[in-house]
């Protein structure tokens, strides 16, 4: 069955999967899954699925390459692990681990070493360790959310949930955005087949909580774009639509999971 | 990190002293009566939880969970793979060619099933693929897995696992079998994985084949009517079967428990404490497979004690710092009636491994016997609700 994105959706203004632009797929959150951790959060978003667990921070375990580097803060040490069963294919992988998982495993690195207040925990260790088990689309998002999860519920300090989602374009969008005849809509949360087909941006936002006197004369909650990644090809004027959409998904998640958070300690 | 690596494969051993290590090995030891550190009795297993299905883009899947927190989730995959025709059993395809009728039979005596189509990976984290605790792992357990066929030679080939994934002369699927511990292991973790991987192969279905005999393989759309890879007791599963090799619906897939012996005491399920003061550390791979429901036993591997790598006690007589302090005929060495070697009583000394014949054969008896251990094990995995 071909997948034909471009041409059904203007007809329809549906995606494959039903959504409409805008829309979020299901999302499933759950924070200590695993009481054998510090930390530990179960995500799905449709059918991308991760469970995350945090350890730490803990004194670290590699005394001579990170001796003096861990000084000012804690380091924080992510390990992705894509399960075999996770696509629709098996996966064979020969060796430890390969590209994708490495390069998330990097984003998520350096997106969580910034974001996080390490200079709390000098000569520490805060280690991340993400399990995929399954794929469909908005890997890096998913994780990223997971993860956060994973470190709230570890109770590692940070200034705000760093949430994260994706965003496309409904075509190849290789041209001049066209003022007057915009036949491209925006999508929101993009499913693997989409994925693969159209161009996406991975966005990752997070909001500073406000503390002190500026507590209260807050009516718009201020928005940071912590991360964004694109692998894609797209035409640059295309790049602004993409974002508002990305960040206004992000602030989606972000209720869901504060809800899932503050829901949680209740029970 | 390198420490983990090193234990190669026991798990780690916990930091206990000498004199934690004797005092363990004395009540675990207690003739008949063993108290074990949580009050479990001898045969009684760590509670869990369990939950089949849990991945959708699986063939089967289960997730168990242990209450000290180590959980491990494994998901099965089947894939429709060319069998390859080695020129042995092309050769036994040409002497069975004369009776070209019994379909059924010459297709499972000419393609009996193949060891390899059964992968096994092992995720631990902390630790890389080819490290020495997930191969060996991975193979202790398949090897049961697809042993439970290889002296089945007889009737029901079909009933073993190899068995089962043969479709036709040409045709056969491969399974894939990926276990994920999802957090550190804290004792060894054999039975865990062990569990749920007989969890996630009882949930497994293959869909429903419509091509018949040596054409290529098509299969039915529909989800709902997939068969399960070892056939459920219900009567619906068991509909299209010929008379002659029915395929058994009380085949299991094998679990594979880890016993160790302190003295002459045999204590199941143990945790990591138990395991280091060992004398010897069996994985027994049962399996049911016949009709009268008895349970056979498979593999028993020994595993390399912890208990080797402690330190030892040093006894007062020897002990240059006590020297003159107590009366020299305090500890008098006797002989351990269990490893024969001379020891002085609440004094710890690393076992060397070995157990007696007796100790073994009753390990396995344990098991085996009508309303033992193994016989609960699989009742109890069997009442987790497969949907």
């Amino acid at each position: 069955m071909p997948l034909d994105t471009s041409t059904t959706y203007p007809l329809t203004k549906l995606r494959l999967d039903g959504r409409r632009w805008n829309e979020l797929r299901l999302i499933q959150a759950q924070i200590s899954t695993n009481p054998a951790s510090s930390g530990s959060s179960f995500f799905s978003m449709g059918n991308t699925s991760i469970m995350c667990s945090v350890h730490g921070p803990a004194e670290g375990r590699r005394g001579d390459a990170s001796g003096s580097a861990g000084g000012a803060g804690a380091i924080v040490d992510v390990d992705v692990n894509v399960a075999g069963f996770a696509g629709v294919d098996r996966k064979r992988r020969a060796g430890g681990s390969d590209r994708q998982s490495s390069r998330i495993a990097t984003t998520l690195r350096s997106a969580f070493q910034s974001h996080l207040h390490t200079y709390l925990y000098p000569h520490s260790t805060i280690s991340i360790h993400v399990s995929v088990l399954s794929v469909d689309g908005s890997l890096l998002a998913a994780a990223i959310n997971a993860c956060t999860l994973a470190l709230v519920d570890a109770g590692i300090p940070m200034p705000g949930l760093l949430t994260s989602c994706t965003a496309g374009m409904s075509g190849s969008a290789s041209t001049p955005q066209d003022p007057r005849n915009n036949e491209l809509d925006p999508l929101l949360d993009l499913s693997l087949p989409e994925e693969q087909e159209l161009p996406v941006l991975t966005v990752g936002t997070t909001n500073s909580v406000p503390v002190g006197e500026n507590n209260m004369d807050t009516d718009e909650e201020e928005m940071k774009v912590a991360v964004v990644t694109m692998d894609s090809k797209l035409h640059c004027t295309y790049v602004e639509t993409m974002l508002a959409v990305g960040i206004d998904g992000c602030s989606q998640i972000r209720e869901l999971l504060e809800g899932v958070i503050k829901g949680s300690s209740r029970a | 990190m390198s420490n983990q690596r090193q234990a190669s494969s026991a798990s780690q051993v916990p930091h206990l002293s000498p004199a934690e290590l004797s005092y363990l090995y004395t009540s675990l030891s207690l003739p008949k009566t063993p108290i074990r550190p949580d009050g479990r009795s001898p045969t009684q297993f760590r509670p869990l939880t369990a939950e089949t299905n849990i991945l959708p883009g699986t063939n089967g899947s289960a997730r168990i969970g242990f209450a000290d927190g180590t959980q491990a989730i494994v998901g099965v995959k089947a894939e429709v793979e060319k069998t390859i025709l080695s020129n042995e059993t092309l050769a036994s395809e040409r002497g069975a060619g004369p009776e070209p009728t019994d379909q059924e039979g010459s297709t499972t005596a000419a393609v009996g099933g193949h060891g390899s189509w059964v992968q096994m990976s092992i995720e631990i984290p902390g630790f890389r693929d080819d490290d020495a605790l997930p191969v060996f792992l991975s193979e202790m357990m398949r090897e049961s897995l697809v042993g439970a066929v290889g002296t089945d030679e007889n009737s029901d080939m079909t009933g073993g696992l190899k068995g089962r994934l043969v479709i036709n002369k040409r045709w056969h699927w491969r399974l894939y079998i990926d276990v994920l511990l999802l957090s550190q292991p804290l004792a060894y973790p054999l039975p865990l994985l062990s569990l749920t991987t007989h969890l996630a192969l009882l949930s497994t279905k293959l869909p429903k084949l419509k091509s018949q005999g040596e054409e290529d393989p098509f299969f039915d759309d529909d989800w709902a009517v997939a068969e399960y890879l070892y056939p459920r007791s219900s009567p619906s599963t068991g509909a299209k079967i010929s008379s002659s090799s029915s395929r058994p619906s009380f085949v299991r897939p094998p679990v594979t428990l880890l016993v160790i012996s302190v003295g002459e005491n045999i204590i199941f399920d143990p945790n990591r404490e138990e395991i280091a003061v060992a004398d010897a550390v069996l994985a027994i791979s049962i399996t049911r497979d016949t009709q009268a429901g008895h349970l056979r036993l498979l593999s028993i591997r020994t595993v390399d004690p912890p208990s080797r790598l402690t330190q030892p006690g040093v006894p007062n007589s020897e002990n240059v710092n006590m020297l003159g302090a107590v009366a020299p005929t305090d500890d008098i060495a006797v002989l351990n009636p269990v490893t024969g070697e001379e020891e002085v009583p609440g004094v710890w000394r690393p076992r060397r491994g070995g157990a007696k014949r007796s100790v073994i054969s009753e390990m396995v008896k344990t098991v085996l016997k009508k309303g033992g251990v193994g016989e609960e094990v699989l009742e109890g995995l069997e009442g987790v609700e497969v949907s």
